[in-house]
């Protein structure tokens, strides 16, 4: 059972964690607008897909506006043509948002480190221009309107009841990043982040675990994305421009690379302080979102929940997981050398 | 409002299986005759600090806050309400954030109408918000002609201008006055394409030829390409058309005159621009271009009264997006007046085919089809630098299209009323 | 053909700004393992100091494309100095979420101290007007930045080439095992190559102000395409960069007269290819694959 293996992954901490995290989950819309509430989970399982690649596989992806927004789309175009259950929809999405990942990761994995990350954000230009182009299906600059949010003829155009029936795919998803990491494929991929010469020795196909996790971690963010979609119900060249992937790294990268945990924190903070932003009259969106950015990676790199946790002196046999991934010598590893 | 009650109901409602729709609604307001709150909220969700910052941004809110206060002077103690507020919110061009803050707007804040919001996109989804709240939405910013085409509803009127009117001003007359063989050139998205298919419409309507047309990348910072390929067509071209906007149209200029199409006997003819935009550009290297305008503000007496009541309060001209907002911000509490109560639904039945003429809006009309407003607009043309007599002052009128025929006939415009 | 002609000197000419800018990056990169996601904000400063400078001090185009680079060199070295250099024995990662950070506020600056709007810039005087180069006319403006930026990249070359601090920049850039096997002192030159490769986008940002609008956007959407373009030249190989910056500019404007619609997503289809079929990039050496 679940409870068994919670249990199995760590102590009477881990438990509590979960046990707060859900509540806040269940109470956020009595204490949040319930659309920016939506958009907080969204956003969440958006930086924890992001998170099994960047923390955990040690690969920065610039690119994933396109698996969240090429899934927004796919999304809507389900709901607006097959009126099914919203869930059918997301679905459908986050398997065209898979697919879509897989000839990208196949390409972008011949490239490690800092290639990576530019590689991936060329391919995200791509699918923009793409989705910019074909107007008949994404209706262009003007986006794709009127995604209706069907479940079994329920009323949902209230954001509050929304946020109650998008949740439980939320939590799925987060659920399934969680089983990810701590299985034992999650502990190859951490290997491969740590020493892929060393992992490729013992036998493991570096590049197809890679490929692997990309596509998953492309799934998550479809469905983050398809959820977001429903909600706004639009979907627009936004989801699919690269500021929308520079969104989601900072979020991962406040919260603390490679913990979940704090991908859920830095995606609720930078929702909220966007929202803030749009009626605070402080014109500066960018110098607080950059100097967000370079603080956190100049000063406290584990992020807010790196950071915290190490205050709190917790000092676990897996605390190693916890370390943001890329933080390593610059000259040793084989990452590198190719970078160069 | 107990969040308790609507958890209630949900849980219900998944155990009964859909009764919430029934329930889900909730009462609008009080009955006729009252003002929900004592007070109207205007919203104003515009771009504050992105690229149409300055054609609309902060001063379109102040422009809403003058019709506000402009109100309150005129009806005095006879005002329908004491309390006029306005708020603003900035959507950074992001749809998401537009149709967030203004479900937000409608639901928490109690806003009666919202205005403005400049992009197509975050145009459209607002709109839909105001369908679904059955809340009044005038946008201004965005020129999409889907806001009164496939994609109209009651709640949402579009104030100023759009891609038609632009296309009809400047293709037909330009075309008419004897430039008849044309090279369009738009940018490769949703508003350039429906630029470009406008213009094209246009001028063949007033007897011309599209020679040819050509997309060009979105954003793009050389149209060599472009300029080099006009002398070649066969026939020559006798105009170019340029859709580009904001940077690229100062791309596109730069370029036309480094290529010195104007001595080769191209004139440029531009969709869309601002006065903001021919600030950035220079008058000199625009001197004699056409463009079709929704108004501009040297264009009379009365024009110009509201222009300096602008220029004291914000210390600049106004584009007319600015005007716009004026404009359909004081027609809509002039609704409220006589309707006497700010129910949504009392006040459009106010507005609804409503006939009227202001400084902005001339022989206008909110039309019933399809909630276009039909007025006046203006072929200008730039003046020559030794014409410009201040900052801002760089347009005079070369003719005025009668409101009939500036905009999109209703019948052709694709929209069915809810 | 005097169309196609004319398309591959069109493009020639944007190549030119994808190839200083391409060859900063490089040298960046190779020097300090740094991907300067600043770079396209720092072209943009570039050309808003030619605006500035001829606003306030009257400083002509021609001072301008000495003085605004080297004023940027000193920015870019003091950058180096406080924060970059903070973050380099790091994974690289680091430095490029700094310096996208450091975009992002740079171009925000400008946008608040400037608006939104584009800034006026005119040709120089001696620039006005076009060429006749036999088979077509050109802007004399377009030809001289062609030229000027030819010059530039070679003589780039030349120093790279032959000086000692060249061959300390080349060798950490191209081979950065051997140079530390042998035992130069790489250190001391950081700071003045990351200078360098900064006032280089400088240099290209004041050769954009006569033709390009001015805005605080103008560097967002063109370092993505520079990274497609140092992807398929070989980000370690400076003769590549410089070379897939023109060849990108031709095959973009040849593309933009024949399939325009394509011509966007052109770059980023080769990158695909390249990475596909020579993943080190066309001029980038095999072995420093994994």
């Amino acid at each position: 059972m679940i409870t068994a293996r919670l249990l199995q992954g760590g102590g009477a901490l881990r438990w509590t964690l979960l046990v707060v995290g859900l509540v806040v989950a269940l109470a956020l819309p009595w204490f949040v607008y319930p659309p920016i509430a939506t958009d907080m989970i969204a956003w969440a399982l958006f930086a924890v897909a992001l998170d099994l690649l960047l923390g955990y596989t040690g690969l920065l992806s610039f690119g994933h506006a396109a698996f969240w927004g090429s899934s927004a789309y796919a999304t809507g175009l389900v709901a607006i043509h097959t009126g099914m259950p919203f869930y059918v929809a997301v679905l459908a999405g986050a398997l065209v948002a898979a697919a879509l990942a897989v000839p990208i990761a196949y390409l972008s994995v011949r490239r490690t480190g800092i290639y990576f990350a530019m590689v991936t954000l060329a391919f995200a230009q791509l699918i923009y221009f793409v989705a910019n182009q074909w107007r008949s299906v994404t209706g262009g600059e003007n986006g794709l309107q009127g995604i209706p949010r069907n479940l079994f003829g329920l009323d949902l155009s209230d954001g509050f009841y929304f946020y109650y029936a998008a949740l439980p795919v939320i939590l799925l998803g987060l659920f399934a990043a969680w089983r990810i990491v701590h299985s034992p494929f999650g502990r190859v991929i951490i290997a491969i982040r740590e020493n892929p010469a060393r992992a490729r020795a013992l036998g493991y196909s570096v590049d197809r675990y890679k490929i692997l996790v990309f596509v998953l971690s492309a799934f998550l963010a479809g469905v983050a994305g398809g959820v977001y979609a429903i909600g706004h119900g639009f979907a627009s060249l936004q989801e699919v421009y690269w500021t929308t992937s520079g969104k989601v790294v900072v979020m991962t990268v406040l919260g603390g690379m490679g913990t979940l945990w704090g991908a859920v924190v830095g995606a609720g903070i930078i929702v909220q302080l966007e929202d803030y932003l749009a009626t605070a009259g402080i014109d500066a969106n960018g110098i607080v979102t950059g100097a967000i950015f370079a603080i956190t990676v100049l000063l406290f790199r584990k992020g807010i929940w790196g950071t915290v946790a190490q205050l709190l002196g917790r000092r676990r046999r897996d605390d190693r997981d916890a370390e943001p991934g890329p933080v390593r010598p610059a000259t040793t590893t084989e990452e590198h050398a190719d970078a160069r | 409002m107990s969040k308790m009650r609507k958890l209630g109901a949900l849980v219900t409602s998944f155990a009964v299986g859909g009764t919430l729709a029934a329930c889900g609604a909730g009462g609008p307001g009080e009955a006729g005759g009252a003002i929900t709150d004592d007070k109207i909220v205007l919203g104003v969700i515009t771009d504050l600090s992105g690229v149409y910052s300055e054609l609309a941004g902060e001063n379109a809110v102040e422009a809403v806050r003058m019709a506000v206060e402009d109100f309150q002077a005129k009806h005095g103690d006879d005002a329908v309400t004491d309390t006029i507020e306005v708020i603003s919110a900035d959507h950074q061009n992001q749809p998401e954030i537009a149709n967030t803050k203004a479900r937000e707007m409608y639901d928490r804040e109690g806003a009666d109408a919202i205005f403005d919001v400049p992009t197509s996109s975050a145009a459209l989804a607002v709109a839909g918000v105001a369908e679904q709240n059955q809340k009044l939405f005038f946008d201004i910013g965005a020129g999409t002609t889907e806001l009164t085409g496939a994609q109209c509803n009651p709640y949402t009127y579009h104030y100023g201008y759009d891609t038609y009117m632009l296309a009809q001003g400047t293709g037909t007359t330009v075309t008419e006055q004897g430039s008849e063989n044309w090279y369009i050139i738009y940018p490769d998205y949703a508003f350039g394409q429906d630029m470009n298919k406008s213009f094209v419409n246009a001028v063949e309507g007033a007897g011309g030829t599209v020679v040819q047309s050509d997309a060009t990348p979105f954003p793009n910072d050389n149209f060599s390409t472009f300029m080099t390929k006009a002398p070649g067509l066969d026939p020559k071209p006798d105009v170019l058309g340029t859709m580009q906007a904001g940077g690229d149209l100062v791309n596109v200029v730069k370029q036309y005159n480094e290529f010195g199409l104007r001595e080769k006997g191209i004139d440029l003819a531009v969709g869309l621009m601002f006065e903001t935009d021919i600030a950035s550009i220079g008058v000199e290297p625009l001197a004699g271009t056409l463009f079709t305008t929704a108004w501009f503000w040297n264009l009379d007496d009365r024009s110009r009264e509201w222009a300096d009541k602008f220029k004291e309060r914000t210390g600049s001209r106004p584009t007319f997006d600015h005007a716009a907002n004026y404009s359909a911000a004081t027609q809509y509490l002039e609704a409220v007046q006589r309707a006497e109560t700010d129910d949504a639904d009392a006040v459009n039945e106010e507005l609804n085919g409503l006939e009227f003429d202001d400084f902005f809006a001339r022989n206008a009309t909110l039309r019933e089809g399809d909630h276009n407003l039909e007025h006046d607009s203006y072929l200008v043309e730039v003046k020559q630098p030794d014409e410009v007599e201040e900052d801002f002052d760089f347009t005079k009128l070369v003719e005025t299209i009668p409101a009939a025929e500036a905009f999109m006939p209703v019948e052709d415009s694709g929209c069915e009323m809810g | 053909m005097d169309a196609l002609l004319q398309q591959i000197f069109t493009g020639l000419v944007s190549g030119s700004f994808y190839a200083l800018l391409a060859l900063g990056l490089s040298v960046i990169f190779g020097m300090l393992g740094v991907v300067n996601f600043a770079h396209g904000a720092f072209y943009m400063l570039g050309a808003f100091g030619a605006v500035t400078v001829l606003d306030t001090i009257g400083v002509s185009f021609w001072l301008a494309l000495v003085v605004v680079p080297l004023v940027l060199a000193v920015l870019g070295m003091v950058l180096e100095r406080t924060l970059v250099r903070r973050l380099t024995s790091l994974d690289p990662l680091y430095n490029f979420l700094l310096t996208f950070g450091l975009a992002l506020i740079l171009q925000d600056l400008v946008r608040l101290k400037y608006g939104v709007s584009s800034q006026p810039y005119s040709r120089p005087d001696l620039l006005q007007g076009s060429f006749n180069l036999g088979l077509f006319t050109y802007p004399r403006y377009q030809v001289f930045v062609l030229v000027f930026s030819i010059v530039v990249s070679v003589a780039v070359w030349l120093v790279l080439s032959h000086t000692r601090i060249g061959m300390i920049v080349r060798a950490s850039t191209e081979r950065p095992e051997l140079t530390s096997a042998l035992g130069v002192n790489v250190g001391r030159w950081v700071t003045p190559v990351f200078g360098f490769g900064v006032a280089l986008a400088g240099l290209a940002g004041v050769l954009a102000a006569p033709m390009r609008a001015v805005n605080s956007e103008m560097g967002g959407d063109l370092i993505i395409v520079i990274f497609a373009v140092v992807v398929i030249g070989g980000l370690g190989s400076v003769f590549g960069s410089v070379a897939a910056g023109y060849l990108i500019g031709m095959l973009t404007a040849v593309g933009n007269f024949y399939v325009p619609a394509l011509s966007q997503s052109l770059v980023f289809i080769l990158m695909a290819l390249v990475l596909l079929l020579r993943p080190a990039g066309l001029f980038g050496r095999e072995e420093s694959m994994s």
